[in-house]
C-alpha cells in the first residue's frame, strides 16, 4: 500500500508539467468552428440529425408503402374481378417497395444485422422466388389456409407479380414434379387457374398488408427511438457509430443488389452462360426491372441526400458537409445523379429489350452505378469512419 | 556487457510477468471462442503469408480446438507447470492461429507471438512455480539480467517504430486519420463538441507521437518511470475507449510492466527484500551473445525494410506488416476483378464478396498482396471450370486517409502473370500526391 501511494504522489508530482502542457494544447480557450454552424443560415449537422432524419425517412416510406399494399390487398378483393385495377395496384405498391429495398434498416434487414427482423424477405423475397413452387402451390390450393407458413419463395410481392402478369398455361415444373407427372397442372382449365391466381394473390397481398403493417408497427412501438438513442443503453445499437452504420449499410444496397444482381447477372458479368442472361432479370412478368431500378436510386437519394421534396433535407450529404467534405458529398450526388441519367437514357421501356436491343446502354447504367458504388466503399467509410458491419478488433492496431 | 547480461536479477517481476502474460492469453483465447470468432475469422477462403502457404490449414473445428488449447497453455505458462513445453507450445498454437490467414493480421498478435518465443529460452518457470514445487532442483535464486533486457528491447522497439510510423506529413502536419475518427467519435459523452475540433486533433496526433517515440525512455529512467507508466496506463485507456482495438491497451500496459524494476511485486506484496544471491552468477557461451544480438538487429531491421521500397508505404503496404505501423492510417477500397479469356473475348466482373467475409473483402481491397491472391484464386476456379488460362485485372480504387479514390493497381496488368515476393510489385500504381482531407465542422446547406 506504501509503494501504491508513494508511485502516486510521485507521479501525480511528476504530471503536474505534462498535465499543464496538455491543458494549452488540447483544450483551446475558444473551439474553431463552433459558431460556423449559423453563418450560412443552415444549421451544423450531426449524426444524431442524421439519424433522426434517417428514422423518419424510412418510417414514412414504411407507411407509404402499407397504403399501397392496403390498396393492392383491396383491389385483390373487389368483385368484379379486375387484373387491370390489380396491376396498376401493384405496380403502386412495387413502386413504393422498391424505394424501402434500400432502406433495410432494423426490422427490415435481415436478422443477422443488427435489430434486424427479416421483414423485407418476407415481403419481397427476390431473388429467391421459384416459379415451380407458385404453380405447386396453386395446384394444391396451398394459399387457402395459412399462407403465411408457406415457404417465402410461395408468397409476397414476387409471388403476387407472377399470379397477375403470367398469363401462360405451361409451367415451369420439370417433369419430375407431382403436378407434372401426376398431371394435375394440366387437369386445370384457363377458368381455374384465373380464378386460383386471383385468389391466390389475393391471400398473398393480405399477407403483404400484414407485412407491412408490422413494419410500420415496429418503428412506431420502438424501433424509431432505439435508432436515435444510440448509445450505451440501448438495447440494440451500443454506439451511435454503430446506429450510423447500419444505415449507411442500407446504402449498400445499391452495389450488392442493383448492381452485382439486378445488371451484373443480365449483362453476362456473372453468372451467366451466354449473355445477355434475361432470365436472370428481376421482374420477369411485370417487365418493371427498369422502374424497380430507378426506384432504387431514388431510394438512396432519400436516405444520402434527404427524404424532403427534391432530397432536401438532413441526410449523408449534410453530415459530409458539416464535417468538412463537402466536395466528397458534392461527388456523390453528382455520381447518383449520372446513375440515374445512364438509366433515363437506355430508350427501352424495360431492361429486358434493352439488353437485347441495346445492351451498351445497360452496361453504361451498370459502370455508373459502380462508380457509385466505389465512392460508397472507400470515400465515404474513410471520412466518416464507418465500419463494416459486425467489425471485430481494429485493423491498425 | 556479457557479465552485466549474466548479472544475477530478483525474479520476482519476470514471474509476475509470466504469470499476467499467461492469463492474458487465456481470456484472449476464451474470448475468442465466447464471442464466436472463431467462426466469423476463420472463413473457408484464407490468405497466406508470403512463403507461408505451407502452413497447415484447419476446419472451423479445428481452429476451436486450437483456441481451447491455447487457452490452456496460458493457464500452464500462468502456473509455472510444464513451462517449457508449455510456452514453446504457446508460441506455435498461437503463431498457427495467426498464419492461418493474413487478414487477421494484428500488430498485438505479432508481439505476442515475439514475446512467446523469447519467454520460451528464458528460465521463467525456475521460481513461484508448479514445476519447481514439483521439482525443486530447477529452482533458481535469480534470472539473468539479458532475460528482462530483451523484453524490455522487444517492447520499446514496438513504441519507437509506432512513434516513427507516424513521422509523416498526414499525421503531423494533418493530424489525419486521427481527426476522421475522432471527428467520428464526437458524440461520446462527455466529448461533445471536443473531439471534432481539430486543434484536439493536432494535439492528439502530436502527443501520440511523443508518447511513443519517447515512452520506453521515462519507462527505463528510475526517477520518470511511474509517471511514465501512469501517461501508459492513461494513454492505453483513452485508446481503449475512443477505438475498437480489442486486447491491444491491456497487452501493451502489461508489456509496459517489464520497466519496472526487478523487485517490484515483492515491493507492492510487502515481501521480504531480494539478497543477490552468493552463487547465483550464470554464463552463457558466446553463440548465445551472438543470437541475442542477431535477434536485435533483425528485430530493428525488419520495420525498416519498408524504407527500401520507397514510397508511401501506407499506400503501397511494402513492408507494412511486422513494422509496428499502429494506428497509421484509414484505408477503404473497392476492387471489381475483371476475368477475360484471350480464347473467347468473354469478360467477367467478378465481386471479392463471392469468396470473403467482409472483413477479409475490407482488408484485401487495400492491401496488394491479397489482391494477387485472390486474382490467382479466381482465375483457378476459372481454369477448374474449363475456361482455359484466363487473364484476371484488378479494378481497384482506393482512399488513403480521406482523399478522392484514385486508382490503386494498374488495371493493364493480368495479374495471373505475376508472383508474390519481396520484390517491388511494379503494379502497384504511385500513391496520391494530394493532401488528406482536412475536416472542419462547418453549417450544412
Amino acid at each position: 500500500m506504501t509503494l501504491i501511494i508513494k508511485i502516486t504522489i510521485t507521479a501525480v508530482r511528476q504530471s503536474v508539467p505534462l498535465l499543464v502542457l496538455a491543458a494549452l494544447v488540447g483544450c483551446p480557450a475558444q473551439k474553431p468552428g463552433a459558431d460556423a454552424g449559423v453563418d450560412d443560415g443552415g444549421t451544423a449537422m450531426n449524426r444524431s440529425q442524421v439519424l433522426t432524419a434517417g428514422g423518419a425517412c424510412v418510417l414514412s416510406q414504411a407507411k407509404a408503402f402499407q397504403t399501397t399494399a392496403v390498396a393492392l390487398e383491396r383491389a385483390l378483393k373487389a368483385t368484379p374481378r379486375s387484373f387491370e385495377n390489380a396491376r396498376t395496384a401493384f405496380h403502386a405498391a412495387m413502386d413504393a417497395w422498391q424505394i424501402d429495398e434500400v432502406m433495410q434498416v432494423g426490422p427490415a434487414s435481415s436478422s443477422a444485422n443488427l435489430g434486424g427482423g427479416d421483414i423485407r424477405d418476407q415481403i419481397y423475397s427476390w431473388p429467391l422466388t421459384s416459379r415451380c413452387a407458385m404453380e405447386e402451390t396453386l395446384v394444391s390450393k396451398g394459399y387457402e389456409t395459412d399462407i403465411a407458413v408457406q415457404l417465402i419463395n410461395r408468397r409476397g410481392l414476387a409471388a403476387i407479380e407472377y399470379l397477375l402478369f403470367y398469363e401462360g398455361a405451361a409451367t415451369a415444373c420439370p417433369a419430375g414434379s407431382p403436378i407434372v407427372s401426376g398431371g394435375t397442372w394440366a387437369a386445370l382449365t384457363p377458368a381455374d387457374r384465373e380464378a386460383r391466381r386471383w385468389a391466390y394473390a389475393a391471400a398473398a397481398a393480405t399477407d403483404v398488408r400484414l407485412r407491412a403493417d408490422g413494419l410500420v408497427q415496429k418503428w412506431e412501438g420502438g424501433f424509431q427511438e432505439t435508432l436515435t438513442t444510440a448509445g450505451p443503453s440501448n438495447a440494440v445499437y451500443k454506439t451511435q457509430l454503430a446506429a450510423i452504420n447500419a444505415m449507411s449499410n442500407a446504402l449498400f444496397y445499391v452495389e450488392h443488389d442493383v448492381k452485382d444482381v439486378k445488371l451484373s447477372r443480365p449483362l453476362g458479368l456473372r453468372d451467366c452462360t451466354t449473355p445477355p442472361c434475361l432470365e436472370l432479370l428481376e421482374s420477369q412478368y411485370a417487365a418493371r426491372s427498369k422502374a424497380n431500378v430507378k426506384a432504387n436510386l431514388e431510394g438512396f437519394r432519400r436516405i444520402f441526400e434527404g427524404c424532403g421534396p427534391n432530397h432536401q433535407g438532413p441526410g449523408f450529404d449534410d453530415l459530409l458537409i458539416s464535417v468538412g467534405a463537402e466536395a466528397l458529398s458534392t461527388r456523390m450526388v453528382a455520381a447518383t445523379v449520372k446513375a440515374e441519367e445512364a438509366l433515363t437514357a437506355i430508350e427501352e421501356p424495360d431492361l429486358n429489350p434493352a439488353l437485347t436491343a441495346d445492351l451498351a446502354s445497360v452496361r453504361a447504367l451498370y459502370d455508373a452505378i459502380k462508380a457509385m458504388s466505389d465512392i460508397l466503399k472507400t470515400e465515404i467509410p474513410s471520412v466518416l469512419d464507418l465500419e463494416i458491419p459486425n467489425s471485430l478488433e481494429g485493423d491498425n492496431d | 556487457m556479457t557479465e552485466q547480461g549474466l548479472a544475477p536479477k530478483d525474479p520476482a517481476a519476470l514471474v509476475a510477468f509470466r504469470v499476467v502474460f499467461g492469463l492474458l492469453v487465456t481470456v484472449s483465447s476464451v474470448r475468442f471462442l465466447a464471442y464466436g470468432w472463431t467462426h466469423e475469422l476463420f472463413a473457408p477462403y484464407r490468405f497466406t503469408y508470403w512463403g507461408f502457404g505451407w502452413v497447415p490449414q484447419l476446419s472451423q473445428d479445428g481452429v476451436k480446438g486450437l483456441f481451447v488449447l491455447l487457452g490452456l497453455l496460458g493457464l500452464a505458462v500462468a502456473a509455472g507447470l510444464f513451462y517449457r513445453v508449455a510456452i514453446a507450445a504457446l508460441f506455435v498454437v498461437f503463431s498457427w492461429l495467426q498464419l492461418i490467414d493474413v487478414s487477421n493480421y494484428l500488430n498485438h498478435y505479432y508481439l505476442v507471438s515475439l514475446l512467446a518465443l523469447l519467454m520460451a529460452f528464458m528460465p521463467l518457470n525456475a521460481a513461484f512455480s508448479l514445476d519447481v514445487w514439483r521439482q525443486p532442483a530447477l529452482r533458481l535464486e535469480a534470472f539473468p539480467a539479458w532475460c528482462t533486457w530483451l523484453l524490455r528491447f522487444q517492447v520499446g522497439t514496438v513504441y519507437v517504430f509506432a512513434g516513427l510510423a507516424k513521422l509523416n506529413s498526414d499525421w503531423l502536419l494533418h493530424a489525419q486519420p486521427l481527426s476522421i475518427w475522432l471527428t467520428a467519435r464526437s458524440a461520446l459523452p462527455g466529448m461533445e463538441h471536443l473531439l471534432d475540433v481539430r486543434a484536439v486533433a493536432f494535439a492528439a496526433a502530436w502527443g501520440g507521437f511523443l508518447f511513443d517515440s519517447t515512452v520506453p525512455l521515462f519507462l527505463i529512467w528510475k526517477r520518470t518511470r511511474a509517471v511514465a507508466f501512469v501517461v501508459v496506463v492513461g494513454f492505453h485507456a483513452a485508446t481503449w475507449l475512443l477505438f475498437p482495438i480489442g486486447m491491444f491497451p491491456i497487452i501493451m500496459v502489461t508489456s509496459a510492466l517489464v520497466f519496472f524494476d526487478s523487485s517490484w511485486p515483492r515491493t507492492l506484496f510487502r515481501r521480504a527484500a531480494f539478497v543477490v544471491p552468493e552463487a547465483a552468477k550464470s554464463s552463457a557461451p558466446r553463440w548465445a551473445v551472438v543470437i541475442v544480438v542477431a535477434w536485435c538487429v533483425v528485430q530493428l531491421a525488419v520495420p525498416l525494410r519498408t524504407h527500401l521500397y520507397g514510397g508511401d508505404v501506407s499506400w503501397h503496404e511494402q513492408g507494412m506488416r511486422f513494422s509496428w505501423r499502429v494506428m497509421t492510417r484509414e484505408k477503404n477500397g473497392s476492387v471489381t476483378f475483371v476475368v477475360r479469356s484471350p480464347k473467347t473475348g468473354r469478360e467477367w466482373h467478378v465481386s471479392p464478396g463471392q469468396y470473403l467475409t467482409r472483413v477479409q473483402e475490407r482488408e484485401m481491397a487495400v492491401q496488394p498482396d491479397l489482391i494477387l491472391q485472390l486474382a490467382h484464386h479466381i482465375g483457378e476456379v476459372w481454369r477448374a471450370k474449363g475456361e482455359g488460362d484466363v487473364e484476371v485485372h484488378a479494378d481497384a480504387v482506393v482512399s488513403l486517409n480521406g482523399r478522392p479514390a484514385q486508382v490503386f493497381l494498374d488495371p493493364t496488368v493480368d495479374l495471373m502473370r505475376e508472383r508474390d515476393g519481396l520484390i517491388a510489385k511494379k503494379w502497384i500504381l504511385p500513391a496520391p500526391m494530394t493532401e488528406p482531407i482536412v475536416l472542419e465542422r462547418r453549417a450544412s446547406r
